[in-house]
């Protein structure tokens, strides 16, 4: 317990003391003041400690009998009055304190206290996550799972019991309190050296907004990784400075682009964000009639999309209030209308997107479009996590779930920011050049690359930067992927980056002499990676790879 | 006017006056010491800590920490004479032992009332 319960308990026990203190003081005194009669039949009165045993034994209902000698009719007409007293105001201080115990806002103000401790005393990596739902719980799964920790800030006490009773190892401290104060930010620990980032995923845009100001303002280091549905919010975010800006809508729509132009690109980018492996056939979008079925945040951005992809393309949204008029391609009606899809010729259409905020619209405009025609490429929104199992049965081509990349993207800008980066640097790239690099993925590591990311410096390659301040040997890239059996051969690994400073090397040669500080991206078999690590650390395994003869 | 500082007023100032009122005498006998002023003292000084409780601010903490002193020594007297009392061992030395803590506890009280007036005399309502 810390100073501020204390006090609080302290507070509200003034009353029930005083009462207390005066109860005794009035049966003391009265005990003194009455004469009584000893065994021998002499008069005496009371001694005040004699008056202060007596009520101490009466008042907490012990009752030892009458001392020092047998009670006078006068000393009991007393003492029947006091034992009311006393015991009353015995209970009536227990019953304070106890129903202050129980008070919530002490509960509260005890379980912060030991929250604070909790924070204190994390000495490893972690991240802050706000809010706690079925998103945010994947997200601290998967964070656990990399080896970092994980401190929860959740509003609702529900939720919070919810969090307790899911128990997971290492234990993630939880925090009950309104986000928008800016003091529950500082509590769960964003000052801290060991804070890695800050994820703030709420529906509310404006929420999300208020957030990344307020954290920027306490700890501009603290990356933070932010959702946006608007344009505008994103742009909002990044003036504030925020690192990652999740716009789950325009994933999608990118990734769209991505599977119309260059879908190998798009491979590697389900492979990166754990969704895929790289044996499967890139999608890719053919180019005829889109049907899209909703004109809302995710409708527009595709729209975008398709409008610099010259694809022709209808959109039908029920809500007339979203739609501009001077938008001629948009239809006000309900998808989910059998004459309604037939009238846009859907019998000729290549593509129909599902992208309403319901998900029952659009299993059944769906299988509604699946039947008017059979050829018809079905790529739907999943809204909710737990439908999970119903559009995985549902024969459905292609599946979009905003909340899970969100929570892949999230995981992957915070635990692999470099093949955030990578990605990045990808993109601008030609299709030729990916579908090349996925044949080179599978031919040299096989068939599941793992992604790997090592900094040199002392803590994580404490060999190579030893080696690297005595200035005596070059270390290249190719001495760290050998095996560290033959060190002739090469192993299982392809460097995809490389970072020195703030520039890039996308795919960097191998002959690449390494600097300290520097920061490179591996895709490589587990097995190579348990190499890289002992090879970087090790001095004698370094000394060996680097021996020329 | 502020009934409750006029309660908590009452209640330091009288401690110290009660707490004088029984120290005042001879150092070497208990005719000059009355042992029921002695005991209004101790209560007094109770409520007196009891009002001073859960004050958080620097001045609340000190005033508190002068009347637990105040109550340690006067209880500690009271002790020390109720032992010596049935154990017929009254004389000079315990008397003056008595007497002395009970001198001590004033010296806190005198503390926390100049404290307490100083206080009152900051604020500037």
């Amino acid at each position: 317990m810390n100073n501020n319960s204390l006090f609080l308990i302290l507070q509200k026990m003034r009353t029930p003391f005083i009462v207390l203190i005066s109860v005794y003081t009035i049966s003391i005194i009265g005990l003194i003041s009455i004469e009584g009669v000893d065994n021998d039949g002499n008069p005496y009165y009371m001694s005040i400690f004699d008056a202060f045993y007596f009520i101490s034994y009466t008042a907490t209902t012990i009752g030892f009998g009458e001392t020092p000698y047998t009670f006078s009719y006068n000393q009991r007409i007393w003492v029947s009055m006091l034992i009311y007293l006393t015991v009353i105001g015995w209970f009536y201080s227990i019953g304070t304190l106890i129903s202050l115990l129980q008070d919530r806002v002490l509960k509260k103000e005890i379980d912060k206290n030991k929250f604070i401790k909790q924070i204190k005393n994390l000495r490893e990596d972690f991240f802050i996550i706000l809010g706690y739902n079925s998103t945010t719980k994947k997200i601290i799964e998967k964070s656990l799972n990399k080896g970092y920790r994980v401190v929860v800030i959740e509003k609702d006490e529900d939720r919070v019991n919810e969090l307790l009773l899911d128990s997971y190892t290492p234990i993630v401290p939880v925090l009950q309190a309104d986000i928008q104060d800016p003091n529950a930010l500082e509590i769960a620990g964003i000052t801290s050296k060991y804070c890695k980032g800050l994820v703030s995923l709420f529906a509310n845009d404006k929420l999300n907004l208020r957030i990344a100001i307020t954290s920027k303002t306490i700890n501009k280091k603290v990356p933070l990784a932010v959702k946006s549905t608007t344009e505008n919010q994103s742009e909002n975010l990044m003036d504030v400075g925020v690192e990652i800006v999740e716009n789950p809508f325009h994933i999608i729509s990118n990734q769209i682009d991505l599977s119309l132009n260059t879908p190998s690109i798009y491979q590697i980018e389900k492979w990166i964000y754990n969704m895929d492996n790289l044996l499967k056939q890139p999608l890719k979008l053919p180019r005829g009639l889109y049907i899209i079925c909703g004109y809302g945040r995710m409708g527009k951005e595709i729209y975008k999309v398709l409008k610099k992809n010259k694809i022709h393309a209808k959109f039908i949204e029920i809500d007339k209030e979203k739609v501009d008029i001077n938008k001629s391609d948009i239809l006000v009606a309900d998808a989910d209308d059998k004459e309604i899809l037939k009238n846009l010729d859907i019998e000729n259409a290549s593509v129909i997107i599902a992208g309403t905020n319901d998900d029952t619209t659009n299993l059944s405009l769906l299988s509604t479009a699946k039947k008017l025609n059979k050829n018809i490429i079905t790529i739907a929104r999943e809204n909710e996590i737990k439908n999970y199992s119903i559009f995985k049965y549902s024969n459905i081509d292609y599946i979009f779930m905003p909340s899970r990349i969100l929570i892949n993207k999230t995981i992957n800008a915070l635990v692999n920011p470099m093949s955030d980066k990578f990605l990045y640097l990808l993109k601008s790239q030609t299709e030729k050049f990916a579908s090349d690099l996925i044949e080179k993925l599978l031919l040299t590591i096989g068939n599941y690359p793992e992604l790997f990311e090592l900094k040199i410096n002392k803590k994580e390659a404490f060999a190579i930067s030893t080696l690297i301040e005595k200035k005596e040997n070059n270390i290249t890239l190719k001495n760290l992927m050998t095996t560290r059996d033959e060190k002739k051969e090469l192993n299982n690994i392809i460097a995809l980056l490389l970072q020195r400073g703030k520039k890039f090397y996308l795919l960097p040669d191998n002959d690449m002499i390494l600097e300290e500080n520097d920061q490179i991206l591996f895709a490589a078999s587990s097995e190579a990676i348990n190499d890289i690590e002992y090879i970087a650390q090790n001095s004698y395994e370094l000394e060996y790879v680097l021996s020329s003869s | 006017m502020n009934l409750e500082k006029v309660r908590a007023g009452f209640f330091i100032i009288l401690a110290m006056t009660l707490n004088f009122g029984f120290f005042y005498g001879e150092m070497d006998s208990l005719i000059h010491h009355s042992k029921y002023e002695l005991f209004a003292a101790i209560v007094v000084n109770l409520i007196a800590t009891t009002l001073k409780l859960g004050d958080k601010t620097q001045t609340g903490s000190v005033l508190l920490a002068t009347s637990l002193v105040a109550d340690i020594q006067l209880i500690t007297a009271a002790t020390i004479w109720t032992v010596a009392y049935y154990n017929n061992a009254i004389n000079p030395e315990s008397i003056g032992l008595i007497i002395s803590l009970s001198g001590g506890a004033l010296m806190a009280n005198f503390v926390s009332v100049i404290l307490y007036i100083s206080d009152a005399l900051k604020s500037k309502r």
